[in-house]
């Protein structure tokens, strides 16, 4: 009598563990990111992206019958940081894998521990290129794929003689490099190339050599946020009305900018108005999730997103998460998200589709021309 | 003639800024350091402004009203104890600028905001185009000036004002409330720099650090005029002039020192700065 009723509940018990078909332990996925510091401002739009990643793979089934589970750690945007987010995550909460969008300075500083942990990591910035580690894989661009599709269009707009403003800092001066030789090896000239501090808020005299110089076009590569802001307003109260590719601005800080923003062009992996079934039910799955918290998707949140995809991919091609065999996988694998096809298949780094955008007068970004596969040229000749 | 009204405007830009500075500087003695957080205030007046649908020429009045309240508040409960300890109000008023950058950043968030351009465009002048916005920022820094010369040398208040600059135990012997006159100045000094906030706006970013930037060139330009506004307009355009011609002809980068560096410079030789009072 009472025998029938265990059964019951024991299968009671087993049918609602086939439901979930996620029996084993959680795969964690370590997710080391700016929480607090410079990157604060973009870092909740790529925690969200990674968040409906973990979430449509569990309510898919997981990885190998196993659910993904996110650890989050604040990096601080800076190496002291990283290195107590990325030990803590390695050693206490012992991650499978890291995913994660950061600075090159706590990429930097975390290196060392991912390592010596022997931890699979997939950085999922934009960045100044030539990182190599058998550990560490990229999906997103670098200068070699950036640079290039903005100085062509603007060639072909007859432009031919151009001036280069930045923040004097390792980014804005190693894109301004790359953009100076880029202009030089296909016929064009840089008539003037100016910097300013990070912290610096008087571009006058930056402008007015600017105006002086005669240049055809402008391509500026500030640091993110104020001083890109600052540099604009200044420019349209000048009344700079040059083609003027920003190699720094977002989506988002374009949008808000408005009238200011106004023609600006913008090289990106990533833009929200790319035409795509994937990009459609992506924006639109976010928008579910989130809803009045929704940050609005951007080059750093959706190579996050699809990095989680590429782990899954490996592993179910390792069919194990041990770190060598989904090294292996890693190179191989891809995956179709909202950006086209990924695949980190050249030295590590991902040959990725570059859109060049323009701002509307309304704040909105229009695809002016799309350049499919650009390859990340040679960053890591020994992988 | 870009240049010379890259220079002008340049020292107009930083009068704007370091009036506020100056003001309590002269008559209190006290270095406000919260003054890049009362410029930042003054910005977000007209963020607010922007989010409700008004005028942005509104943000200068709600700027100033806003700045000179949180003065009163300020100069009653943390600056009046410390007037006989001068340097420990520069640590109580640095104090006070990081917590309201931190209110500023939890209310608004970190994130770069936005407000309208109040006169967008350029005008053609003698031949070259140039911003309107910055010609605009000359004038309303002459305005500014003319008007407090007005205020210090035409009113009773003035009158009082410089009673206590020149000697306050005796100014009030002869009956003068100093207390109230003190408060008054700080009230006009905080205003003056939630002015000059909504005034930068169209020329920078608005962001909870973005005072901080603004500080040391006008805690410079101060310390070289000491307490008269001609010695701050002078400073203005000697060093707002040196950082423009630096910049354009060696660097930009060498520009950005440029006030600070001839500061040092001006104050060792003459350590009373262009100050004959």
């Amino acid at each position: 009598m009472k025998i029938p009723k265990i059964i019951s509940l024991v299968t009671g018990v087993m049918l609602a563990g086939t439901a979930m078909a996620q029996d084993g332990e959680p795969i964690k996925i370590g997710v080391p990111v700016g929480l607090s510091g410079a990157n604060s401002v973009v870092a909740p739009s790529v925690v969200q992206a990674a968040e409906l990643a973990v979430d449509e793979i569990n309510a898919a089934g997981g990885v190998l019958g196993r659910p993904l589970e996110l650890v989050i750690a604040d990096d601080g945007s800076g190496a002291v940081g990283a290195q107590k987010a990325f030990d803590s995550l390695v050693y206490r909460d012992e991650v499978d894998v890291l995913i994660s969008m950061e600075t090159s300075a706590a990429r930097n500083a975390g290196m060392p521990i991912v390592t010596r942990g022997q931890v699979p990591y997939i950085y999922t910035s934009f960045y100044e290129g030539k990182a190599c580690s058998p550990y560490l894989f990229v999906n997103a661009w670098v200068p070699e794929q950036q640079v290039p599709p903005v100085v062509d269009y603007l060639m072909s707009e007859e432009s031919k003689t151009y001036f280069l403003v930045g923040s004097d800092y390792a980014f804005g001066r190693g894109m301004l490099e790359f953009a100076r030789n880029y202009i030089e090896a296909t016929g064009g000239e840089v008539v003037g190339e100016e910097y300013l501090p990070m912290d610096g808020t008087d571009w006058t005299s930056i402008i007015s050599q600017l105006k002086s110089s005669g240049a055809d076009a402008l391509i500026t590569s500030t640091a993110g946020g104020a001083p890109n802001v600052t540099l604009t307003k200044q420019l349209r109260g000048a009344g700079v009305d040059l083609p003027y590719a920003n190699l720094a601005v977002d989506e988002g800080t374009a949008k808000n900018m408005g009238a200011d923003a106004k023609d600006i062009l913008i090289s990106a992996s990533y833009i929200t108005g790319i035409d795509s079934e994937e990009n459609r039910a992506f924006l639109a799955a976010m928008a579910e999730k989130f809803g009045d918290e929704l940050r609005t998707p951007n080059d750093l949140s959706v190579p996050q997103y699809e990095a989680v995809y590429l782990y899954k991919a490996a592993v179910e091609k390792a069919g194990t998460t041990d770190t060598r065999a989904v090294l292996d996988a890693l190179k191989d694998v891809s995956f179709a998200g909202p950006r086209g096809v990924i695949s980190m298949s050249k030295q590590h780094h991902a040959p990725l589709t570059m859109y060049l955008g323009k701002v509307m007068a309304d704040g909105s970004v229009e695809v002016v021309d799309a350049f499919e596969a650009v390859d990340p040229g040679n960053q890591c000749p020994n992988l | 003639m870009t240049l010379i009204l890259d220079m002008l405007t340049s020292a107009a830009i930083l009068f704007i800024v370091a009036t506020g500075l100056l003001t309590i500087f002269g008559v209190l003695k006290i270095i406000n350091f919260a003054h890049g957080a009362w410029l930042t205030v003054g910005a977000y007046c007209a963020v607010a402004t922007a989010h409700m649908g008004l005028n942005p020429w509104l943000a200068l009045p709600l700027a100033f009203a806003a700045g000179a309240v949180l003065g009163l508040l300020t100069e009653r409960f943390i600056v009046r104890p410390l007037y006989s300890r001068p340097l420990d109000a520069i640590l109580a008023t640095w104090g006070l600028g990081i917590v309201i950058g931190q209110l500023i950043t939890l209310w608004f968030g970190r994130d770069v905001q936005f407000t309208a351009n109040l006169i967008p465009g350029t005008v053609d002048l003698l031949g070259t185009t140039y911003s309107a916005y910055r010609l605009f920022a000359l004038v309303a820094a002459i305005a500014l000036g003319l008007g407090f010369s007005y205020l210090m040398e035409g009113t009773r208040l003035g009158l009082s004002a410089r009673a206590v600059i020149m000697n306050e135990t005796l100014a009030r012997a002869l009956g003068l409330d100093t207390a109230k006159i003190r408060t008054v100045t700080f009230m006009i000094g905080t205003g003056l720099a939630g002015l000059a906030g909504v005034l930068l706006t169209p020329l920078t970013s608005t962001d909870p650090t973005m005072g901080v930037a603004w500080l040391v060139g006008s805690f410079m330009l101060v310390m070289v005029a000491g307490q008269s506004f001609g010695a701050l307009a002078l400073a203005c355009l000697l060093l707002g002039g040196a950082q423009v011609i630096v910049s354009t002809y060696v660097s930009p980068i060498l520009g950005g020192i440029t006030v600070a560096v001839l500061a040092a410079i001006i104050l060792r030789i003459s350590p009373k700065g262009f100050s004959r009072a």
